[in-house]
């Protein structure tokens, strides 16, 4: 006898007729060498000091037998994303068919409201200058480049991965390549307790890598001089 | 070892804990102006807390509004294509502008027409909106279900009643020499201070059993700078202290009443700040 899983209105995963992009990334595959953060930044123009995507790491064992970790992030485009849910103008919705979470520039009124909703630190505000486009002092997130995956291209970090460690297709699809490798392999999402029903999934990453850092309460002196700069950087 | 080298900002800074100060103390003021159609003794507030309630809700509005990165897009907050009902923002932009109308309409019945029977309706609901601005804010915080602290459904509870003895601690202060209003003004006082206190203990009682969030947040709410704001001026200076000057027996005296009034707005903003910073300080590394 089999159960079907209950979902609300605004999840599209499993729906039939639509499709559910979804990212799969491989951290055994990642080599932390960054090309992912520097297209994203190429193809948005993404300024200083914040990121669409990024590619943080922790070191984990005692000297000589330590291990370098890299979890790539971005934003988890949720089945049922808490940003959606808190903007209070409606500026970031949820596209139905392919569960892209986007922004509407012109309506942010910067309130960060999102920012604060979001679990996984996915938000920014954008600087008040810039250098080749417009949009200024609203908030901004990775949008699975929308742009490019709706001219059946896959996002600019995917395309540029010199590992094949990140992976992405339309999860509705059992035949795509992100359904094969959820299918097979044990995956992790990050903050499942919190049910937004991420969908970027990773392959190899378990809660060491995943949970908060004591560093937030113990901070690392060699630490303090980058903090300062991004700080100054931001007029903080 | 160092772990992220990536930062990420705060989303709300310290503005908004001044607007919550601010706002609590507009609800407290209008719940006084109200009492003073029940109780003689505040009397001599009624005008007087609804005059300083508008003003400081002119500020707090003009704190929100500069606040926002696109400031002059606040208009799209009163755009009924745009609002999202699933958000309290929307909610709390709607009550404060319904609150801020009948907030005048209560000035204008009251002062010009002096019309008892309707300014008694009105000063009703506005305390019933005031009741909904601490209690708006409260939410603000507490649908955030990953950060600690916030995700407690006592945050709007404990601003309503920081509001209840914020407002009653500007009361006394601006009642300074009438006797008969410190007296009452005391009890509110002593009550929501008390109110205040038992509700901190019971979140960060909470916070202490919680997981690794949790337990950082504790750490950082009772540790280093954000500890001697917390725990030194916001509970003991802050909340505690008033409390136990004023049921002291000493407590009547109106010099008393006065010093805890004080401590009571200092404790106040102290504990609005550090509700306010510390469950973001541990995502800014994550």
């Amino acid at each position: 006898m089999s159960e079907e899983l209950r979902v609300s209105s605004i999840e599209t995963r499993g729906v039939p007729g639509k499709r559910r992009y979804a990212m799969v990334i491989d951290t055994r595959r990642c080599i932390g060498c960054m090309a992912c953060q520097v297209a994203c930044k190429a193809e948005y123009d993404t300024p200083l000091g914040v990121n669409r995507t990024w590619v943080p790491y922790k070191v984990t064992g005692k000297y000589p037998n330590v291990k370098k970790h890299f979890l790539p992030r971005l934003c988890n485009h949720c089945d049922d994303p808490p940003c959606v849910r808190n903007c209070p103008v409606e500026a970031t919705f949820k596209v139905d068919d392919g569960g892209f979470v986007l922004q509407r520039y012109e309506r942010c009124i910067g309130c960060r409201s999102c920012m604060a909703a979001c679990p996984y630190n996915a938000r920014f505000m954008l600087p008040s200058h810039r250098t080749y486009t417009p949009i200024t002092n609203v908030v901004d997130k990775c949008t699975f480049c929308f742009h490019r995956v709706t001219q059946n291209l896959v996002p600019a970090c995917v395309q540029t991965c010199v590992g094949r460690a990140r992976v992405f297709g339309d999860l509705n699809d059992p035949n795509s390549e992100v359904s094969y490798l959820v299918a097979h392999n044990p995956t992790q999402v990050l903050r499942p307790e919190q049910g937004t029903k991420p969908h970027v999934f990773y392959i190899g990453a378990d809660r060491n890598h995943t949970e908060y850092g004591r560093d937030v309460y113990r901070r690392i002196e060699v630490m303090e001089s980058e903090r300062a700069a991004w700080k100054k950087h931001f007029d903080l | 070892m160092g772990e992220y080298l990536v930062f990420h900002d705060v989303a709300w800074h310290a503005t908004y804990a001044i607007y919550f100060f601010v706002i609590g103390i507009v609800a407290g003021l209008s719940f006084l102006s109200y009492a003073s159609w029940h109780l003689p003794a505040l009397r001599p507030l009624r005008e007087k807390s609804a005059y300083v309630s508008f003003a400081l809700l002119v500020v707090g509005g003009l704190l929100l509004i500069a606040d926002l990165s696109q400031p002059m897009r606040f208009l799209n907050m009163l755009n009924p294509a745009y609002l999202n009902f699933s958000s309290p923002l929307a909610w709390g932009a709607l009550n404060l502008v319904a609150y801020g109308i009948a907030s005048v309409l209560y000035l204008l019945m009251m002062l010009w027409k002096k019309d008892e029977k309707n300014g008694k309706m009105l000063a009703l609901v506005t305390a019933l909106l005031a009741l909904g601005l601490p209690i708006y804010t409260g939410f603000d915080l507490t649908v955030h279900q990953h950060r600690p602290v916030w995700n407690t459904p006592v945050i709007p509870l404990l601003f309503v009643a920081l509001a209840f003895s914020t407002g009653s601690a500007v009361g006394a202060l601006m009642s300074a020499n009438n006797a008969e209003a410190q007296q009452v003004l005391r009890q509110f006082m002593l009550w929501s201070a008390g109110a205040v206190v038992v509700i901190l203990i019971a979140i960060m009682g909470t916070t202490s059993y919680g997981g690794s969030a949790e337990e950082l947040t504790f750490m950082l709410m009772t540790s280093g700078t954000m500890g001697l704001l917390f725990v030194g001026v916001g509970f003991l200076a802050g909340s505690l202290a008033p409390v136990v000057m004023l049921f002291a027996p000493t407590g009547k005296s109106i010099s008393v009443i006065l010093v805890s009034a004080l401590l009571i707005l200092l404790g106040s903003a102290a504990v609005r700040y550090v509700i306010l910073m510390a469950p973001q300080q541990v995502q800014t590394l994550f």
